[in-house]
């Protein structure tokens, strides 16, 4: 049994009589009706606008039978209708008659080769042809692990899609355009706004040639080689306020750029990428606002220095613990003192610093404030760049206590293969058993016993050291997944989720209206939103952060070999 | 076909080969199956008096052992000075220096290729870095208790007599790890001493004593075992009296301890030979007997 599908806008159930102007798809044995075409016309006239619409939409419009809206059934216009048939010779012929008093239409497809088969079952579906229009339809992600059958049954939809989208020149006839033929059709209502868009449109393009050109000089000064030379591009690197800036500027030239995006997914990047630049400034200058009043700035200040030099006086104290006896270790008293003292002056180096800088942090942070209003990301990019610097000397302990344990762990473990006699062949990455001097073993012996007797005390170093840098890195690590949250946020889709919600179509649902035998049946076709999900999924931005590679397996044996571990990682270490 | 049974060609005889298609179940042997079978044939028939003087070496190591811990006892008591202990050492020292090449008149040097400036260099890395290191082993096992230490020492001397290289061909034997371990029991006794001179003598002490006299030994056994006889029975009174002189009981043990491991354990070992009952037969796992180190280069 072939069943054959009639696509019917809704808008048109109230039109005239005339004719159906469509799409005919017969792969699927499907019709998808886009206007109708009232009388009277001049049929000459409909098929030269036909195909001049056929030129511009590439899609094979054409005349596919007639309408009929009708109080009573009429017998001299159901013959004129199939005589229509043969002027519009179209195959097969649709006649679709709609009788007000009877909530059920009759339709009836002649087909003028009796050589193809008879169609049993006709069905009839009502789309929304604004909303089909303007919707975007997304694919199953899954597609590989779904059946054939779905794969296919969702192209067969975008063609439908397809074709209502291309279609969209012959919806641009207003109705209160009188020309030699009338149509109906879905029309868009809002014509005074549009003004104020198309304003907009040709005041857009100066103001991004202007931003292209500010953006070309910005980014060649930044590419200069003055900038380029080791210690300032390490700098560079290690700040995420210039990964941030640099973020944006990519951002700002991708916004700007005179180009016209090829496809949706373009579409949409650009105006997500707009639309986040747009809430992240908005955000900023709401900081901003919050801090120049009332000399917040200042109070700000104030308390910053007491709080670092309180963080050093608890570090002092930690330290004085470390040099006795720490929760009852034994450590070498030795070692525990030369190391105390040594973290000791650090820390008195620090304070001094922090003394000497204390008059200018007000000013500082004053002018650091400004640069709110360049967004919200590059004032958390900055604060957490603050942190850091703020932090120094905890990494400094870090990298002292991690380099020192990781010189002991490595001796102690290729030391201990030489206790047993063997060693490590670096050709067959392998332990092979080695017979070494008495000279050597003793040395190695004596070093092993040595270290072995140090180890704890250098363990609890770092212990202690790092578990207060990961504390530094954990609240660096919260700040950059909310800069990257705000970076990545595609807000102009999940507005359009939001208000336009059949713009992101996932798939379409059908609604029985009317059932009977012998009639045709009558079906609602409504579009399935996508899921925020998967719009986040889909229209994520790409950040330039990612998020560490380690797993934590691998971050836990990182920690125990008292490897370096650093919360920022770029997308070029990635790729190595 | 190939699953006919035997009674249709009797005259095939049965071949011990896979490689043929024969006419018997896989699991098929046939009357001369245990005519391979033989009994005992690693048995050794030994002589006891062989057996005590291979036993020797155990006797030394142990007397060694002994010596270390006695010396140690005398150092951390003060009874013995630091110069007459690092005096006798060298003494000692030079004396066994000048036996081991005079005993086998300088081929075993001429065959390691070793010269006398390579045992100059030795000597000078071992007193230097003993020497330096000295001062961080006084004061390396501080805050660690006194028992640890000892109980840490008493198991790494145990190892070294576990994995010393007495002369057997096992997997256990690892002079390197018997060495180390010795060493490191050393620096932990070492570091209990109250100066660090102390330290340094005793873990000179450790060298000579772990290091150097079993190659003596060694040497003596291999070229004159005459006077390795008198010399393990000297070393080991020698022992007995140091042990004495700290206490009875531990001496009276130890005499015991010597006297089963010299004479009783080589007596029950001949008498449980008796005992043996291997059989070795076709069923064995193939052996490799060939020395493949030549094809492995």
């Amino acid at each position: 049994m072939v069943v054959l599908k009639v696509f019917f806008p809704s808008c048109c159930s109230s039109a005239e009589s005339g004719l159906l102007v469509g799409h005919w798809i017969p792969e699927q044995n499907s019709a998808v009706i886009l206007a109708v075409f009232h009388f009277p016309f001049i049929p000459v006239q409909v098929k030269q606008y036909l195909s001049e619409v056929r030129q511009v939409t590439q899609v094979n419009v054409s005349v596919l039978g007639t309408w009929s809206n009708c109080k009573k059934k009429e017998e001299s216009l159901s013959e004129f209708l199939e005589d229509l048939g043969t002027i519009f010779s179209h195959e097969p012929w649709i006649q679709l008659c709609k009788e007000t008093d009877s909530k059920f239409w009759s339709c009836s497809v002649i087909q003028k080769h009796p050589s193809t088969p008879k169609e049993d079952e006709i069905i009839l579906v009502y789309y929304d042809q604004r909303k089909v229009m303007l919707s975007h339809l997304h694919p199953p992600g899954n597609l590989t692990n779904s059946t054939d059958h779905k794969a296919e049954d969702a192209s067969k939809l975008a063609v439908i899609f397809d074709t209502v989208a291309k279609s969209k020149v012959l919806f641009m006839k207003d109705r209160y355009d009188y020309g030699p033929i009338k149509l109906t059709h879905w029309q868009s209502e809002g014509v005074e706004a549009s003004i104020i868009v198309e304003l907009m449109k040709q005041a857009s393009i100066p103001v991004c040639m202007l931003l292209t050109f500010l953006l070309s000089f910005v980014s060649s000064v930044c590419k200069s080689r003055v900038l380029k030379f080791w210690p300032l591009s390490f700098i560079w690197s290690k700040l995420s306020t210039c990964e941030q800036l640099g973020h944006r500027l990519e951002h700002l030239q991708v916004i700007s750029s005179n180009r016209k995006a090829q496809n949706q997914p373009q579409l949409m990047r650009k105006a997500n990428i707009f639309v986040s630049l747009l809430a992240d400034v908005a955000l900023g200058i709401l900081l901003m606002s919050w801090l120049y009043r009332k000399n917040r700035i200042g109070h700000l200040a104030d308390t910053l220095i007491p709080v670092a030099d309180h963080v050093a006086k608890e570090l002092q104290g930690l330290l004085q613990w470390l040099m006795g006896v720490p929760a009852g270790l034994k450590m070498n008293r030795a070692l525990d003192q030369v190391l105390g003292r040594f973290f000791l002056y650090h820390i008195h180096l620090w304070i001094s610093y922090i003394h000497l800088m204390s008059p200018f942090i007000e000013m500082i942070l004053w002018y650091v404030g400004l640069s709110a209003c360049l967004g919200l990301t590059v004032a958390l990019s900055i604060l957490s760049d603050i942190i850091a610097l703020l932090t120094f000397h905890i990494y400094c302990f870090y990298v002292y206590g991690a380099r020192l344990y990781c010189l002991k762990i490595y001796g102690l473990s290729s030391l201990w293969r030489l206790f047993r006699g063997k060693k490590w062949n670096v050709l067959r990455q392998r332990v092979d058993s080695c017979s070494y001097d008495l000279d050597q073993l003793f040395i190695g012996t004596l070093l092993f016993t040595i270290l072995l007797f140090l180890l704890p005390t250098t363990a609890l170093y770092y212990l202690v050291f790092t578990l207060l840098r990961l504390l530094v890195v954990v609240v660096q690590g919260l700040i950059h997944l909310l800069v990257d949250l705000i970076d990545s946020l595609p807000l102009y889709s999940i507005l359009l989720r939001l208000c336009r919600s059949y713009r992101l179509a996932a798939g379409v649902k059908f609604r029985v209206l009317e059932q009977r035998t012998g009639k045709p049946l009558r079906l609602l076709m409504q579009i399935n939103p996508l899921s925020y999900g998967r719009v986040v999924q889909t229209y994520r931005l790409p950040t330039y952060s990612c998020y560490p590679k380690d797993s934590w397996g691998s971050l836990c044996k990182k920690l125990f070999l008292g490897e370096l571990i650093y919360p920022w990682k770029h997308k070029g270490e990635k790729q190595d | 076909s190939p699953a006919q049974p035997a009674t249709m060609n009797p005259a095939r005889h049965w071949q011990k080969v896979l490689y043929e298609r024969q006419p018997f179940p896989d699991n098929y042997v046939d009357q001369r199956f245990l005519e391979e079978l033989r009994k005992n044939i690693h048995a050794r028939q030994y002589q006891y008096w062989a057996v005590v003087f291979e036993s020797g070496a155990v006797v030394q190591q142990l007397c060694s052992v002994c010596v270390f811990i006695v010396t140690w006892w005398y150092m951390d008591d003060g009874l013995l000075s630091v110069q007459w202990l690092f005096g006798a050492g060298l003494v000692s020292s030079l004396i066994g220096y000048i036996l081991f090449d005079a005993i086998d008149s300088g081929a075993g040097r001429k065959e390691n290729r070793r010269t006398r400036w390579a045992d100059l260099k030795s000597t000078l890395v071992f007193v230097a870095f003993t020497y330096g290191f000295s001062p961080v082993l006084k004061t390396l096992t501080e805050s660690i208790s006194t028992d640890t230490i000892y109980a840490m020492s008493v198991f790494m001397l145990l190892g070294h007599l576990i994995f010393f290289d007495y002369g057997a061909n096992a997997a256990i034997v690892s002079s390197t790890l018997s060495l180390n371990m010795a060493i490191f029991a050393s620096v932990c006794l070492a570091s209990r001493l109250p100066r660090s001179l102390h330290a340094f003598v005793m873990v000179t002490f450790a060298i000579q004593i772990f290091a150097l006299w079993p190659m003596l030994q060694k040497k003596l056994k291999a070229q004159t075992p005459r006077c390795y006889i008198i010399v393990t029975v000297v070393f080991a009174l020698s022992a007995l009296t140091g042990l004495l002189t700290i206490s009875s009981v531990g001496a009276v043990l130890f005499t015991l301890l010597l006297v089963s491991i010299s004479c009783l354990c080589p007596y029950y070992l001949i008498r449980l030979q008796l005992f043996k009952d291997n059989i070795h037969g076709p069923w064995d796992e193939a052996e490799i007997k060939e020395d493949l180190s030549r094809f492995l280069m």
